[in-house]
């Protein structure tokens, strides 16, 4: 600390600072425009200016170091006198409204005022450039109201990390401008808004709520897209969400948002939602006899839906056994609904069939890691691995489009310190813009490719043989194996030259430590439990495990995905991953659900045998032993590879209950739709990819008769019990909850990870990472420090294997599928966000120019690839982030556009995960 | 090419090449370390570079028109890199310095900070690498001191460079020169190429454990990268902006090392000082400026060009002795010295001595030599407006001082000059001045009101003749002057109304002819035209029928 004065008052500042961020924090305010603490000091607008004693002129105060004893004033006649001139000399190219409110503040004309400005007066009379000139549905720019201070670039530069905004032209002609003066969008802006809220001015505004009134309240809430788990306030007013505005306090992701979190909220108002319980007319006749064609939808009360479906199961289950029935619960529902999915499926059905979407993301990642390491989650925080890692390694992470936040996160950390990044992906993704080393493997060759890397490693000496000696167990058995992964066999394999791989061999061994990502395209093949395990397996090699700015770090995909596996949305594991196979979770369930001894039903019994699988369940759906589902948020016509198949299963299943907010493709297929709510209109948690507990809140009611989706599952648990004639008293075996925060008293009693979790305690603001042991217990922000969760970290041998379907003469091409950054899954909600469908406004297919001749296609012709399985349609995008042979296409756009048309159920076996990364396609042009 | 190791073997390269080449320098005899080395040679002088008058002295033009540029053997036959053999094989660093601070050499590209101070700061950083620039971007209008050198004597830059690197301790040199210079730049790219080829730049330079390169980079044209973080900002790849300084580059320069920037002109100096001794260099000058300086003498004086004159030099030697006085014989009015950021110096200055602080006392600076000379005719709120325009054109836009400043200022000039001044003007100017002046964020932005600032102090009744009168004394700015045909003189020739553009001139032949005020676009071909010296020019704007003044 040293000493100051600053206008004759002493104050002990710390050092190194910049005086006008020194005196922000003790509460002088200094006037500034072009001036933001997340920023890096511009010292352009010159309204910082102070006088220092010793110094001939004033100087910019936010470039300035304090120093020891330094006497400095900060508002003098003169300075008085120069800010209003400067203010002045901003109005000669300023010409805008003059409100200060339009959507958002504007500082400029605040500080005008603060002056005593006359901005009408000074202000210029036409405006130089074209109002609102790009046409990017998000930013609106207007150029006139710009006072060039060039905040937006260096928002775009270092918190976005994309650099889309530059300066072009000089002195007074000087003008902000994208790329190289052409649209936002053409200049590759992601559309984060980061701009937008780093301009003082009206020059940037979010066009979505552009000339806005104020909310009338804010609300602190979670995201509801992907697994990042990003904070901020839903503004509402008027009973609607109005817009979203960043709240500083988010733990995650500060002040940042992506498109689709800022932006894509339109679906919660929109008029497709489903606002009243729908049955099938014949559910409403005598004998209730299912015609062929299901017949037309009927709106009902509640209680009419609630009987019907409590009925309906009792029927199926009385006739067939509960394990006729399966459940299909939901990665974005909270963590509350999803116990409630599994108590409902276990104590009240009697069944373990219930599964979720995580079975089609990380269902390897989970048996993987699980069986190295003892448990599946990622292993280490953002905040951590972006501060400490000095190398990371993605592969098979499209982090920027698909956790933007976690991406731009990593740009920064190789732009502020320099990590070195290594991607490895078959696409050259955005990302790998960003690499020391980028590896373009072909697909499916995951496991040849780390295992080289790790016969490098090992023929060099690079590994941490303390930590394997200490920590590890079947070191030798796995050093065996990777004998025959020479540099040269894994080149032939993965199409990598031998040079890069000694090159990322090396950067890996010593830039430590390290941490790995990864996604989708690690988990999604035949041999996605293979996959994860190599990669645990080069984690422990190199002793990254345990430690700072390291681990294993798979992004879980959906807001809650993590939070739904944690609650026993699984057909193996009860809530925190107690398993069913073990007679002790067994008898402690038992006990706490009251279904062994009061309950008496020996249906209800439950059994250690675990259940079935989505993707087992489906298809048994389609042979009729599966008789009834019950499917909460999800979509399998849109998201289960191969979907033809899954449209004959689904049209042969004789029940299906689907509790939705809009009526996706899967609910032509259903017999009752029951109206369930977003995240805007109820209380809850989710569990971001992080293990981080969040809380989500209640913002507007619910539309119409739309019930918060937990009163749903109760009132259906409660239906059926009722008419079953069974009555539950123990604590928690009860289906009374009043609230939100009183299932999570349950989850954190019978969740030993989430013991000390409590509602009370996130509205605190604490930052709880599970396990979170007790009340007291500060939660585990980095697992497997000292030692491993199953104590040993175990070395896998693992051997490469060929995807289940390959090109050949027929099918030439290789198709390989994503989503992409302006949509969500299958859609759903983005495609009822209207800024996002105007920017991403139908399916797109990538591929490689030298393709593209071949088979004589030009940019944005519609193309149709067709597979063993069905055929998708799409425009063509030409571009050489596929290699040639290689095609990729989303799953985010219905019907014949879908690529899961085309995708293989070639399953995982131990993980039951379909191989969506890779199958063979032909083209042929409309 | 054999590399030299040694200050004997050099010594020797230099005797077998005058042997070799007797009958090419035979005009002049080896001159010997010593100060009539540097009494000025007048031998293939050219307009740039003319014969020396008066007290001109050639320390750093010295090999100028003497030697082939391309040619090192001619360098070296003018004992060139001696200074730097001798300094690598005698003188630590900081005995460098040491020499360098004696001398009282400061930097020549304008501000004058003492280049000792700025090596040592350098060099007591404990950050590494250190860079050295060569700070080639001259870019003032008119000036060309710094082309002269580069074209004429780059080794004489290279040599100060590496000797400068020695001392700050530095093994990477950048030259940053501009781009419409490319001459300078083929000559600079070959000398480094040939300075590498002799073992003079490269690994172990001169047979010694230092090693030190140098890169050529160019400016795209941006008059602002002369200012250092700007140029530094500029050889980074970034765009060509200033940043706020502290820290200076010797403490956070290129690439954020520490990293000494110096003028062309000052590296010139350096081999000399070395060679010849700082006590020799300290006497020429005064107490705080020593040396010789160059100026590019331009304006209305007899003789312009390049000269380079001893600092402490008076005004009106310069403008009397070395320029041989003003054209025609006309009046002097004032001395414009330092560049577009410079300022106005009167008449009535003229035995101001020129050393950096009389300079700066007088309300202009230094600079890096531009000094334009300026008779009775001039107008000088043409002049303010001139300067203006090119300071708006050149300022980078980053702080608003510079970029509204300049621009508002040379909006409310050239009202003035097209006779649309107001009152108060004045007062707006000097305002937007003094808040340009002290907030602008450069060097550039914080001299470019230094034009207005000192005419309006040492010529305030030709701004309010402008503004209150709508007349231009000089009778330059054409909006606020009349042409009159004098009807005695006018023989009715009737050549002045063919040349009209805008048949303002009517009259019939052999009678006196008659000029429309109404129709006449003040663009004076009839003055030029006349032979009879019939047209007259008047001050002040001709007065229209129904208009009131």
């Amino acid at each position: 600390m040293i000493q100051i004065t600053i206008n004759g008052q002493q104050y002990e500042v710390p050092e190194g600072k910049t005086l006008l961020s020194v005196a922000h924090d003790i509460g002088v305010n200094i006037p500034s425009l072009c001036d933001h603490p997340d920023l890096t000091p511009h010292g352009g607008c010159r309204l910082c200016d102070v006088e220092v004693k010793g110094l001939r002129n004033p100087v910019a105060a936010c470039t300035l170091p304090v120093s020891a004893n330094m006497e400095v004033f900060t508002e003098t006649e003169d300075l008085e006198v120069a800010r209003k001139t400067i203010l002045e000399l901003l109005l000669v190219n300023y010409n805008g409204p003059l409100a200060i409110e339009n959507g958002k503040t504007n500082y400029f004309l605040k500080l005008c005022r603060q002056y005593h400005v006359n901005v009408q007066q000074k202000m210029r009379i036409e405006p130089k450039y074209l109002v609102d000139s790009d046409p990017n549905p998000f930013i609106r720019v207007d150029l006139n109201e710009c006072i060039l201070c060039t905040r937006c670039i260096r928002a775009c530069a270092e918190i976005q990390g994309r650099f889309v905004w530059g300066l072009a032209n000089r002195g007074i002609e000087n003008q902000i401008i994208a790329g190289s003066g052409v649209p936002l969008l053409q200049a590759r802006c992601e559309s984060c808004g980061a701009c937008v809220d780093y301009c003082p001015t009206g020059a940037l505004s979010h066009k979505p709520s552009y000339g806005a009134l104020n909310a009338e309240k804010k609300v602190q809430t979670t995201c509801s897209y992907c697994g990042v788990g990003c904070n901020f306030d839903l503004n509402v007013k008027d009973d609607e969400v109005v817009k979203i505005t960043p709240n500083p306090n988010a733990l995650v992701n500060g002040k940042h948002l992506c498109v689709k979190g800022r932006y894509g909220y339109k679906f919660i108002n929109h008029p497709d939602r489903l606002k009243r319980p729908k049955v099938r007319q014949y559910l409403l006749e005598q004998g209730q006899q299912k015609p062929i064609e299901i017949g037309p939808w009927v709106e009902v009360d509640w209680e009419t839906a609630l009987t019907i479906v409590a009925k309906k199961l009792i029927q199926i289950k009385k006739e067939s056994g509960p394990d006729s029935i399966g459940l299909l619960t939901s990665a974005k529902c909270t963590n509350e609904e999803n116990y409630l999915m599994n108590k409902l499926s276990r104590q009240v059905i009697g069944t373990h069939n219930i599964d979720h979407c995580a079975r089609l993301c990380h269902s390897s990642t989970v048996a993987g890691l699980a069986m190295s390491y003892g448990s599946g989650a990622m292993s280490n925080t953002v905040e951590d691995i972006v501060e400490h890692a000095e190398s990371i390694f993605i592969i098979g992470s499209n982090t920027t489009e698909q956790h933007p936040i976690i991406g731009s996160k990593i740009r920064q950390a190789v732009l502020r310190r320099n990590v070195k990044l290594i991607v490895a992906d078959p696409r050259k993704i955005d990302i790998a813009d960003f690499s020391s080393i980028y590896l373009r493997q072909k697909p499916g060759t995951d496991v040849a490719l780390i295992n080289g890397l790790m016969h490098i490693i090992l023929k060099n000496n690079w590994q941490d043989q303390t930590f394997i000696d200490e920590r590890c167990e079947n070191f030798e058995e796995f050093r065996a194996t990777l004998e025959d992964y020479t540099p040269k066999m894994v080149s032939s394999l993965t199409g990598i030259s031998e040079q890069d791989l000694l090159k990322t061999a090396e950067t890996m061994a010593t830039q430590k430590p390290m941490a790995v990502f990864w996604a989708m395209g690690i988990t999604q093949h035949s041999t996605g439990v293979l996959n994860v395990l190599t990669l645990a397996n080069l984690q422990m090699l190199l002793g990254n495990m345990g430690i700072k700015g390291g681990g294993v770090n798979p992004l879980r995909g959906q807001n809650n995905v993590q939070g739904a596996c944690d609650m026993g949305g699984l057909p193996n594991v009860f809530p925190g991953y107690q398993s069913v196979t073990n007679p002790d979770f067994i008898d402690k369930f038992s006990i706490a659900w009251q279904t062994k001894y009061s309950d008496g039903l020996p249906d209800n019994v439950l059994t250690t045998k675990p259940g079935l699988t989505s993707t087992e369940m489906v298809p048994m759906a389609g042979e009729g032993k599966v008789r009834a589902l019950y499917i909460m948020g999800e979509n399998p016509i849109a998201t289960d590879p191969d979907v033809n198949h899954t449209r004959k299963c689904l049209q042969a299943c004789e029940f299906i209950v689907l509790q939705e907010i809009f009526p996706s493709e899967t609910s032509e297929f259903a017999d009752v739709l029951l109206p369930g709510v977003s995240f805007a209109e109820k209380d809850g948690t989710f569990t971001n990819t992080e293990r981080r507990v969040q809380l989500i809140r209640q913002a507007i009611t619910p539309k119409g008769a739309a019930k918060p989706d937990w009163e749903i599952i109760s009132a259906i648990a409660n239906k059926i019990l009722q008419l079953e004639k069974r009555v539950f008293v123990g604590k928690h075996a009860r289906w009374d909850y009043q609230n939100a925060s009183q299932i999570m008293q349950e989850v954190a009693a019978l969740t030993p990870s989430y013991a000390g979790i409590t509602h009370e305690r996130l509205v605190n603001g604490e930052s709880l990472h599970w396990p979170v042991k007790d009340l007291q217990h500060p939660g585990t922000p980095i697992l497997h420090i000292g030692s491993f969760t199953r104590g040993k970290g175990k070395f896998h041998p693992t051997e490469h294997i060929d995807p289940k379907e390959m090109p050949d003469d027929e099918f030439p091409l290789l198709l390989t599928t994503g989503r992409v950054l302006y949509h969500w899954h299958a859609g759903e909600m983005t495609r009822r966000a209207s800024e996002l469908l105007e920017v991403y406004p139908a399916a797109y297919i990538e591929i490689h120019p030298e393709d593209a001749i071949k088979y004589n296609i030009k940019p944005n012709q519609q193309i149709t690839l067709n597979s063993r399985r069905g055929t998708t349609k799409g425009k063509a995008l030409v571009t050489d982030r596929v290699s040639p042979g290689l095609v990729f296409a989303n799953f985010h756009f219905p019907g014949e556009q879908n690529t899961n048309n085309l995708t293989l159920a070639a399953l995982d076996p131990i993980a039951k995960i379909p191989e969506y990364k890779v199958c063979a396609v032909n083209l042929s042009s409309d | 090419m054999t590399k030299i190791t040694s200050l004997n073997q050099l010594l020797n390269l230099q005797d077998q090449i005058i042997e070799q080449k007797r009958d090419d320098i035979s005009t002049q005899s080896f001159r010997g370390w010593g100060q009539d080395k540097f009494a000025p040679q007048a031998l293939k002088e050219d307009q740039e570079l003319d014969a020396p008058r008066g007290k001109e002295i050639r320390v750093v033009l010295r090999n100028c028109t003497l030697i082939d540029p391309e040619s090192l053997d001619d360098y070296i036959t003018q004992d060139g890199y001696q200074a730097l053999a001798t300094v690598l094989e005698q003188q630590t660093p900081e005995e460098v310095i040491e020499i360098i601070g004696k001398s009282g050499l400061r930097g020549r590209g304008g501000a004058g900070f003492p280049t000792a101070k700025k090596w040592e700061l350098t060099r007591n950083n404990p950050e590494n690498p250190k860079y050295i620039i060569c700070n080639a971007d001259e870019g003032d209008p008119g000036a060309f001191m710094n082309r002269r050198v580069l074209e004429g004597d780059p080794h004489s830059v290279l040599e100060g460079m590496a000797i400068a690197a020695y001392a700050i301790g530095a093994e990477q040199g950048y030259v940053y020169c501009r781009a419409e210079y490319p001459i300078a730049v083929r000559t600079l790219m070959n000398a480094i190429q040939q300075a590498q080829d002799y073992g003079i730049l490269g690994k172990n330079i001169l047979g010694s454990d230092f090693s030190f390169n140098i890169e050529l980079r160019m400016g795209a044209g941006a008059f602002v990268c002369g200012e250092e973080t700007a140029l530094i900002a500029s050889i980074e790849g970034k765009r060509g902006e200033p940043r706020p300084r502290p820290p200076f580059p010797a403490v956070s320069g290129l690439w954020g090392k520490p990293t000494s920037i110096n003028n062309v002109e000052t590296f010139a100096n350096i081999p000399q000082i070395i060679l010849t001794g700082p006590e020799w260099f300290a006497s020429m000058g005064t107490e705080k400026s020593k040396g010789t300086k160059t100026f590019a003498l331009a304006g209305d004086v007899n003789h312009t060009g390049l000269i380079e004159v001893p600092l402490g030099i008076t005004l009106r030697e310069i403008v009397y002795d070395v320029g041989e006085g003003i054209k025609k014989n006309k009046g002097l009015k004032a001395i414009q010295t330092g560049g577009p950021m410079g300022g106005c110096i009167p008449a009535s200055m003229i035995d101001l001595p020129v050393d950096y602080e009389s300079l700066a006392a007088a309300g202009s600076m230094m600079g890096s030599g531009g000094m334009i000379v300026m008779d009775e005719d001039t107008c000088m709120v043409d002049i303010a407006r001139f300067f203006m325009e090119f300071n708006k054109e050149e300022s980078c836009g980053k702080c608003t001082p510079c970029r509204v400043g300049t621009y508002s200022m040379l909006e409310i000039l050239n009202r003035i000059c097209k006779g649309e001044g107001i009152d108060g003007d004045i007062e707006e100017l000097e305002r937007l001045s003094k808040v340009t002046r002290i907030h602008s964020l450069c060097g550039l932005g914080q001299g470019a009101p230094n034009p207005v600032i000192s005419t309006i102090k040492h010529f305030r009744e030709e701004y309010e003749a402008h503004i209150y009168e709508k007349r231009c004394p000089a009778k330059v700015c054409s909006a606020l002057i009349r042409y009159e045909i004098m009807i005695d003189k006018c023989t009715g020739c009737t050549f002045c109304a063919k040349n009209c553009p805008t048949g303002a001139i009517t009259g019939e032949r052999r009678k006196p002819h008659e000029i429309d005020q109404v129709t006449c676009i003040q663009c004076g071909i009839c003055f030029q035209t006349c032979n009879f010296n019939a047209i007259e020019i008047l001050p002040g704007k001709a007065q229209l029928v129904g208009e009131h003044s």
